[in-house]
């Protein structure tokens, strides 16, 4: 059922975020959010609308799968569902990240972005 | 939970449910988590933004998904799918062409400022049954100028104009109107100016308008018309004006000129003017009609001799539709209505045969956690795109039909010309077309809503679970089959009143005439003239190779001539009560008229030459006035008396003849001869041995011989003009002939669906029975049975609704009962037969099954 990862290229910002936040641990939603907003400096805030709709999608293409409902004791201890990557989604952020290294390569050899260092 | 998630949670409510459902408990979290992370204000302005815009777009993103969906499934079954688009197209198509007639003719607002406020002020005479009749010039004056309740009153006249000096000559139907008509209506002259007060002397310079259809047609729409002369009647009338195409609305006519007011040649009883006006602001039509009853009493104590007259004042709808018109356009769109309802009832059929065919998919989808109202959703979403689908093919061909309808439709049959094809059109099309979507929709999505998962499951998605749909889809062949049979007794009694009006006798013989209009100017010739060169021109036609006879009547049956109506007394003993009259159609015509339109002599003679002016005034009447005036006594010799106080000796009775509608018997009428009456616009017929439109050249260039400036007009063959008059009639039975077969074949369709289904739903059942020794013969038995039990309640049904209905076909029918018998028993046995053909093909199927193999199908 599930589809060639190539084929969700290029990946709408919101989504590749969401796979890089959950990539090292499970996340909950807000901790997505905060995840996503530290690693862009604040700049890009997900709405919990976009949030959920991505999820939404995700967990239907199967990037992502939903684990049990359980407390989170650094917030308030209510019971939230955790969200964490799957070999799919791995597959399909692996090749998003490829087809951005290419476009960087790209560009630094036209002299648009800095020299790796 | 405090007020913000309150208020939170029904912002959530624009989701769609499923995503409520699975996300809402973890976005109102989210929510908490964020309150106070920023000031109140901006998490509002936040979160509404937010919701707005990902609510729509999971909207949209399940609405795509049905689509394909729904595209998919169509495309699996495209047979299912075109039977469904054609049948929603042709119901859409349909009634979007009815319903562009009815809103052109009722619901449009008549092209003239607040037409609600104008009205027409006719005259009435009680005693003759003149509901409406015209007015005088004289009565109109007086009204005038004694009636407070109009901001302005105007009248017009008929008028034919000769135009010479620019190539042929050309004739044409012009008007002649007071310079306040313009004003009245609330129109425009389109160029130029309109008629001023004083134009209308009998002493002013001659001035035309002409109309913008005819300035458009014949003069290429150039504006250096407007001040230059054209030559009518063999007059200069300087060129005014352009009217706007709206005043042809009202008067037919293709130029006009002032009305002369003569006031010494005027009669107070000379009824020719079409008076109209204006009602002021906070008048009603109810206080303006009493108020011209006082105006017309205070009058007739002046002049009594119009003191069986009155006032009736119309609404400009009113006047302008008809009642037969009125009546045909509603009994047409109910009739479209339900031929839509008929497609929309064999669609939902079609769906939930469909439907019960995936209730298992259904079944396990709702099993593996799809909501019912998801699933309807995703019905919904189907049966809307088929209905656009439909719809939309549906509106295109609205649109050809409305130019064929434009085409087809003989020119005076509507009051409004043509129909416009506008946006009202297309959003009825798309109104229409969105509630079938919903209508045959709903059905399928509410039996998914209450299928009982369990039984289903259980059943292996083999059986339809429970009585209850069978029962609703047996309801709905039913109701098509009797729809059906509604519009097909209709059709059939229309179809066959058109076919009496065919054959009714018209009092003579229409077959090889031809007939035009020929109008002398007065300025040319004066009235001691007109007779002599009217003498002349029949003499010469007469002699033409192929020409039998030819005459001249101010008014030939069924044609375009002057229509003349008129009350009659008699002096001396007669069957009339004292002091009334009888009204009678007028016609002056020349001797050779009976022998040319071969009209019986029954008593007497015919016109001779010598019943000319300087005899005193001769009249053949008709059989039906004789009866009248005299009963069974000898009217020969007897005098009748018009209301000017002409008197005229009866020397021959004729047969009656039917002038205006074939509809109508013939009324009382009476011939003047023309040689006594001077007529100079007339209807001339000429009677051929051959094809009448093969004596037309010799009739040019007869009369091209007497006066090169003469055109001729209105050529039309007797026929023609007979077919022209049974417009309506024809139209209706053709329109409803096609709606009916067209509906027939809708219900046979949905017959044979519900009975097909039926028998592959029962073949475990049959295959028992057979196996337990039933024979093919009573499996087929059952399967009619089935079948034929719904045909013949739904027949039942739509007898008994044509029977409730009757009142209303009535009035346009022509010597048939609206309850025929035969008419109700034919339609009866067509549609059981119809229904008999439809159901034999499952239930033969039926009875050829393989028992085993039967009992052995899951």
């Amino acid at each position: 059922m599930k589809e060639d990862a190539e084929s969700f290229l290029p990946l709408p910002p919101a989504l590749f975020h969401i796979l890089v936040a959950v990539a090292d641990r499970e996340r909950h939603g807000y901790a997505i959010m905060q995840d996503v907003a530290s690693r862009t400096d604040g700049k890009l805030k997900l709405s919990p609308g976009t949030l959920y709709g991505t999820i939404k999608r995700m967990l239907d293409e199967g990037m992502i799968e939903e684990l049990d409902e359980r407390p989170d004791p650094e917030h308030d201890d209510t019971r939230r569902r955790y969200y964490r990557i799957t070999a799919f989604g791995r597959e399909v952020a692996m090749a998003e990240s490829a087809r951005l290294a290419k476009l960087l390569g790209q560009a630094r050899a036209m002299g648009l972005a800095p020299r790796k260092s | 939970m405090n007020w913000q998630e309150r208020c939170y949670r029904v912002l959530l409510l624009f989701y769609p449910a499923q995503f409520r459902c699975e996300y809402g408990a973890e976005l109102s979290q989210l929510f908490r988590d964020r309150i106070g992370e920023r000031s109140s204000f901006l998490l509002w302005l936040e979160t509404i933004a937010d919701v707005a815009l990902s609510a729509s777009r999971e909207h949209g993103l399940m609405l795509i998904h049905d689509l394909r969906y729904a595209a998919r499934t169509m495309r699996k079954s495209p047979a299912f799918t075109l039977a469904a688009m054609l049948t929603l197209a042709l119901g859409v198509g349909a009634t979007t062409a009815i319903f562009s007639v009815v809103n052109a003719v009722m619901v449009r607002p008549l092209p003239f400022a607040a037409p609600d406020r104008l009205v027409r002020i006719a005259e009435k005479n009680d005693k003759l049954t003149f509901s409406t009749f015209s007015a005088s010039v004289l009565n109109f004056l007086n009204w005038r100028e004694q009636a407070q309740s109009f901001d302005g009153m105007a009248f017009f006249a008929g008028g034919v104009f000769n135009l010479t000096g620019r190539g042929d000559p050309e004739q044409y139907v012009g008007a002649t109107v007071t310079p306040s008509l313009l004003p009245v209506l609330g129109l425009r002259p389109v160029a130029g100016r309109g008629f001023a007060e004083g134009e209308d002397l009998p002493q002013a310079t001659p001035v035309a308008m002409l109309g913008e259809d005819l300035w458009r047609r014949r003069f290429g729409g150039d504006p250096k018309l407007v001040g230059s002369v054209l030559h009518f009647n063999g007059i200069a009338y300087t060129i005014v004006g352009i009217a706007p195409a709206s005043l042809n609305v009202l008067t037919g006519a293709d130029l006009c000129t002032p009305y002369t007011i003569d006031l010494k040649n005027e009669k107070r009883l000379n009824h020719v003017i079409t008076a109209v006006g204006r009602l002021k602001p906070g008048v009603s039509l109810a206080q303006a009609q009493s108020e011209m009853d006082t105006v017309f009493t205070r009058v007739a104590r002046q002049y009594p001799e119009i003191q069986d007259w009155g006032i009736k004042l119309q609404t400009f709808p009113e006047w302008f539709v008809s009642p037969p018109l009125w009546t045909a356009l509603w009994v047409l769109l109910a009739a479209v209505g339900f031929v839509l309802l008929i497609a929309c009832a064999n669609v939902a059929n079609l769906l939930l045969s469909r439907a019960a065919a995936r209730q298992k998919e259904i079944a396990v989808r709702t099993a593996m956690g799809a909501s019912r109202g998801r699933l309807a959703r995703q019905l919904l979403t189907e049966s809307a795109a088929l209905a656009v689908l439909g719809g939309g093919a549906g509106a295109v061909a609205a649109l050809f039909s409305v130019r064929l309808i434009n085409a087809a439709l003989p020119p005076n049959l509507l009051p409004v010309q043509p129909i416009p094809v506008d946006a009202t059109l297309m959003w009825f099309a798309a109104a229409v077309t969105l509630a079938t979507g919903v209508v045959f929709g709903l059905a399928p999505a509410w039996q998914v809503a209450r299928t009982d998962l369990n039984t289903v499951l259980k059943q292996g998605g083999r059986s339809s679970g429970g009585a209850a749909r069978p029962a609703l889809r047996r309801a709905l062949v039913g109701g098509e089959i009797a729809l059906t049979t509604l519009l097909l007794v209709g059709a059939g009694l229309l179809i066959q009143s058109l076919g009496r009006l065919e054959r009714t006798k018209v009092g003579f013989r229409p077959e090889k005439l031809l007939c035009f209009q020929v109008a002398l100017p007065q300025t040319r010739y004066p009235a001691a003239t007109v007779w002599g060169f009217y003498e002349n021109f029949l003499a010469s036609l007469e002699t033409l190779p192929g020409v039998k006879s030819a005459a001249t009547s101010s008014g030939i049956p069924f044609g375009a001539g002057s229509s003349t109506r008129t009350p009659v007394t008699a002096p001396g003993a007669s069957k009339l009560p004292p002091g009334t009259g009888v009204p009678v159609d007028w016609r002056v015509v020349s001797p050779s008229f009976f022998r040319a339109m071969e009209i019986p002599l029954l008593r007497g003679r015919t016109f001779t030459a010598a019943d000319n002016a300087s005899v005193p005034l001769t009249t053949v009447v008709s059989e039906e006035t004789a009866r009248r005036v005299w009963g069974s006594d000898d009217p020969l010799g007897r005098t009748l008396r018009f209301g000017n106080g002409r008197e005229f000796t009866v020397v021959g009775v004729v047969g009656g003849v039917r002038l205006g509608s074939l509809d109508q018997a013939p009324l009382p009428g009476i011939y003047i001869s023309a040689a006594a009456l001077p007529f100079g616009a007339v209807d001339v017929v000429v009677r051929t041995e051959g094809k009448p439109e093969s004596a037309l050249a010799g009739v040019r260039v007869r009369l091209r011989a007497l006066d090169s400036e003469l055109p001729i007009s209105n050529v039309k063959t007797m026929e023609e003009w007979i077919d022209l008059s049974a417009a309506q009639p024809k139209l209706n039975a053709a329109l409803l002939g096609i709606f009916s077969g067209v509906a027939l074949l809708i219900a046979a369709i949905g017959v044979y669906g519900v009975l097909s289904y039926a028998v592959t739903q029962r073949t475990r059942e049959i295959g028992l029975r057979m196996a337990i020794g039933a024979q093919r013969g009573d499996v087929v038995r059952w399967i009619l049975r089935d079948g034929m039990a719904v045909a013949a309640v739904g027949v039942a049904a739509g007898l008994g609704a044509a029977v409730a209905l009757s009142r209303v076909l009535r009035t346009l029918l022509f010597e048939i009962d609206a309850r025929d018998p035969a008419t109700f028993a034919g339609v009866a046995a067509l549609l059981l037969l119809v229904a008999l053909a439809a159901c034999l093909a499952p239930a033969l199927r039926a009875s050829r099954m393989d028992p085993v193999a039967a009992l052995r199908q899951e």
